[in-house]
């Protein structure tokens, strides 16, 4: 920190200095144009002498010098010899640079200004420093400026000055990202960081900050990743956790219903194109209540039809239940087809924020988790501040007696079937904007709900919060390292590996063993 | 004997195999080879059918992931059969050529030899069946669980088989059998000859079930099914009882797979996919678990209609079988047993419904 500190310190002095030598310097119209005239060594001198001066030159000599080199550039430079001069290769390389420079520096249009900081770019260290700082203050253009920045942190990088590049290491390690950490270690095959040991600290202690704050960014980004497949997880997974603790019924369609949410979801999105184009950007949050709606009256009409007359048969449940499901499949088949469903992407859950290294909070997985947040409240207050929930809670806990008190049970069965039903559909609406919504989506999650649901037991809803969190974060954490099957296959054995210690789950209901 | 064949329906079905077995040895021109091929099929089908009865039928334990040790059976006689071939012809396996391997991974050693796939089959399939039916009868998994658990299982399993670097053939599987036992596969004969024994395993392993679901053990198994709690009280070790039955039923699924799999001459993970391990259970639900019988008629009967329909409304099969299982589970809860004993509500006294 001292060296750093120190090192700034001489930049700033010698930074002065150069400034003050530049003051005197003023362009000699007369000279220049001769020495363009000249042989090679003098073009290249009065290249060097219209670079050197630009950072301090009043906008008319800028305006004169640009005039002039692109005279020479064009070959229609008038000398005092009666013909223009002719440039060498290495030359016409200098007046483009300086030509880039001054179109930097006087050009009205943003878009010339563009294309010459572009044509810069290719070289950033023979851009001198008060041409930049002279071209950052008078920028006005937001894009442009930021693009100067880092131009101009670029040139620093590159300048023979070491308390410069020292400065501008510092600089980038501010920011770090996976670009960063590449520019920092070409630093290590710089002639400077064998010659300098002073240099050599400053790259590498740039180095480790920029590796630290990666492995920092690297860590969130997983568990925001994971924490947003939990989500999903969560929301799939509840509606299975409410049915089957209350009725003992897993309910195999429970992947489809997910998928007819993100059908009704595009639906919704489609009628609103037709009624309403300006609305179209609000689906998702206009889609909520029918999808809802719609998925939980489907689920209703099945637990009439087919679930309530089995009740007694747990395991004929998951046939019907399958049948239910493949022919859901099979009829979204052929109504919409197979291919995946274009959604579009409102501004609100596209792009993201940077916040560290390459960890960027992307708005389409921040919906997905505030919804599952938004829907765990929901469900928790409804069943657990609502004579509905109070009614579930005592028929998942003793039916027989529940029903001798008076609860009407089938009612309840009927009505948490639907809820289970709907809260799958606003699963399949979290995750429109994140997977691809086909008829076959529904199998990628059904199995991991049931783990879920298996792993958290019936009794309570933070056990299905829990099991989706570590599960969900399992998968992520697991996967970089060794593959998605890995993924499943681990969270699977550590699944039956805990069954062994509690077989109804974390959260089972007090009460004889059945 | 008396106690084995004293069911007329069983004996009716054994008899019409057992018949089916001479026309096939007998009369080597009665029937067309493509139909001599579905009818081996059809038995692999309902041996698996068979195997998946025993343990939900009799033990009361629904097995979501049978389709695993069929395909374990599968995968074991495809490596045999492909192990075969090269040496018999000298041709490379495709998926070895796909992933430019020069020769087997070591595991495959040994499998040239019959003798050595079909005891592998067997003991990988008990080590397999044993761990998972272990682990889960030990802490009482049952029901609902066990059949989520065991789907996972297979869910996994897929997963697996789909890559490509595991030495199965990933994704496109194996195929390829040109010889089995030295002869020609393409051959009418031996078309005819797995076919007949086919058949002949599906004969011999009903009369085997028979004699154990009638046996004192079988009463067990039953009794294991109705009252569980209440057989552990009288002093029973379920555990070895449930495991019995699981292991065994797991072996009939992979002899299923090792007879299916050079039928149809290719083998890849879709067959690990659990919607095909849920059509066992239908094809068993259809036919009326509970009684062997009924296994083998439901799977004839559902894979009769789909081969039948495959050639010509194929995307018609899906709503017929979700149709089928819907009126199965609502109106004929044992299947098509249920249609002996079924007549019109409004006529007749309610029938009593066993319902387990």
């Amino acid at each position: 920190m001292q060296y750093l500190a120190k090192s700034l310190v001489q930049a700033l002095v010698l930074l002065c200095a150069l400034g003050g030598a530049q003051q005197a310097q003023a362009y000699d119209h007369a000279a220049i144009t001769d020495a363009a005239c000249g042989d090679a060594a003098s073009s290249a001198e009065a290249a060097r002498l219209i670079v050197t001066g630009a950072g301090d030159a009043t906008a008319d000599d800028l305006a004169w010098a640009r005039s002039m080199v692109t005279a020479t550039l064009e070959r229609t430079l008038a000398c005092s010899t009666g013909r223009p001069p002719v440039l060498s290769l290495r030359n016409r390389a200098a007046y483009d640079t300086a030509a880039a420079m001054l179109t930097l520096l006087a050009a009205p249009e943003p878009d010339a200004r563009t294309a010459a900081l572009r044509t810069l770019s290719r070289k950033p260290e023979q851009t001198p420093a008060a041409v930049l700082d002279r071209a950052t203050a008078a920028e006005r253009d937001p894009k442009l400026k930021a693009a100067l920045a880092e131009f101009a942190q670029l040139a620093d990088l590159g300048s023979p000055d070491l308390a410069r590049r020292g400065r501008a290491i510092s600089h980038l390690a501010d920011a770090p990202s996976t670009r960063v950490a590449t520019q920092l270690a070409t630093l290590r095959a710089d002639p400077a960081y064998v010659a300098d040991a002073g240099f050599r600290t400053t790259v590498e202690a740039a180095i480790t900050r920029v590796d630290r704050w990666m492995l920092v960014g690297q860590v969130l980004s997983m568990l925001y990743n994971g924490l947003s497949f939990a989500s999903i997880l969560f929301m799939s997974a509840v509606g299975l956790a409410v049915i089957f603790g209350l009725m003992g019924v897993i309910n195999l369609a429970q992947g489809e219903f997910i998928m007819m949410g993100a059908y009704g979801t595009f639906l919704v999105q489609q009628g609103l194109r037709a009624v309403a184009p300006g609305l179209v950007e609000w689906y998702l949050p206009i889609a909520i209540i029918p999808v809802f709606l719609v998925t939980a009256g489907i689920g209703v009409l099945l637990e009439v039809g087919l679930i309530r007359h089995l009740y007694k048969r747990p395991l004929m449940s998951l046939l019907a239940t399958w049948a239910v499901s493949l022919f859901l499949v099979n009829l979204v088949r052929v109504v919409f087809g197979t291919q995946n469903l274009q959604f579009d992407t409102p501004f609100y859950v596209r792009g993201g924020i940077a916040v560290v290294g390459d960890f960027i909070i992307t708005w389409n997985r921040l919906f997905a988790i505030g919804f599952a947040g938004l829907s765990l409240a929901g469900t928790w207050l409804l069943l657990r501040r609502t004579p509905f929930g109070l009614n579930v809670r005592a028929v998942t806990q003793n039916r027989d007696m529940a029903a001798c008190v008076g609860i009407a049970t089938r009612r309840v069965d009927m009505l948490a079937f639907g809820l289970g039903s709907g809260l799958a559909g606003l699963a399949g609406l979290a995750l429109s904007p994140l997977y691809n919504v086909n008829p076959q989506m529904g199998t990628n999650f059904v199995i991991d709900s049931f783990m879920v649901v298996v792993l958290g037991g019936v009794a309570a809803l933070e056990g299905t919060v829990l099991a989706a969190l570590g599960i969900g974060q399992l998968n992520v954490l697991v996967e970089p390292f060794y593959g998605a099957v890995a993924a499943k296959v681990i969270v699977l054995l550590l699944t039956i590996a805990f069954l062994q210690w509690r077989p109804e789950g974390l959260f089972a209901l007090q009460g004889r063993r059945r | 004997m008396n106690r084995l064949f004293n069911d007329r329906l069983f004996t009716t079905v054994l008899a019409l195999l057992a018949i089916g077995v001479v026309v096939l040895v007998a009369m080597p021109g009665a029937i067309s080879p493509y139909m001599v091929n579905a009818t081996g099929q059809l038995a692999a089908f309902a041996l698996l059918a068979v195997s998946l009865d025993l343990i939900w039928g009799y033990a009361g334990v629904l097995s979501l992931g049978h389709g695993l040790y069929f395909a374990l059976g599968g995968y074991v006689v495809a490596m045999h059969l492909l192990k075969h071939a090269m040496a018999v012809t000298g041709k490379v396996p495709d998926f070895m050529q796909f992933m430019g391997w020069s020769e087997f991974p070591f595991y495959w050693s040994g499998f040239e030899h019959f003798g050595y796939a079909a005891v592998m089959a067997v003991v990988l399939t008990i080590l397999l069946a044993g761990a998972c039916g272990y682990v889960s009868f030990r802490s009482r998994v049952g029901g609902v669980y066990f059949s989520i658990i065991t789907q996972a299982f297979v869910y996994v399993a897929m997963l697996l088989m789909f890559r490509n670097d595991t030495g199965f053939g990933g994704n496109n599987g194996m195929t390829g059998f040109s010889v089995v036992f030295g002869f020609d596969m393409a051959d009418p004969a031996v078309t005819r000859g797995l076919a007949a024994v086919s058949l002949l395993v599906l004969v011999v392993a009903l009369v085997g079930c028979r004699s154990l679901v009638t046996s004192r053990f079988g009463r067990l198994v039953i009794a294991c099914r109705d009252d569980e709690a209440r057989l552990r009280s009288l002093g029973y070790g379920t555990l070895p009882i449930k495991l019995g039955v699981w292991c065994l039923s797991a072996v009939l699924a992979a002899i299923a797979g090792f007879l299916y799999v050079p039928q149809v001459g290719i083998i890849n993970p879709r067959l690990l996919s659990p919607d095909v391990s849920l059509e066992i259970a239908v094809w068993v639900a259809i036919g009326g678990r509970g009684a062997l019988s009924g296994a083998v008629i439901g799977a004839i009967l559902v894979n009769g209609v789909k081969f039948w329909l495959s050639s010509r409304a194929p995307e018609l099969w899906p709503f017929i079988l979700s149709g089928l299982v819907v009126l199965v589970v609502l109106v004929f809860p044992n299947g098509l047993l249920d249609l002996g004993r079924w007549r019109p509500r409004l006529i007749a006294t309610p029938s009593v419904v066993k319902r387990t």
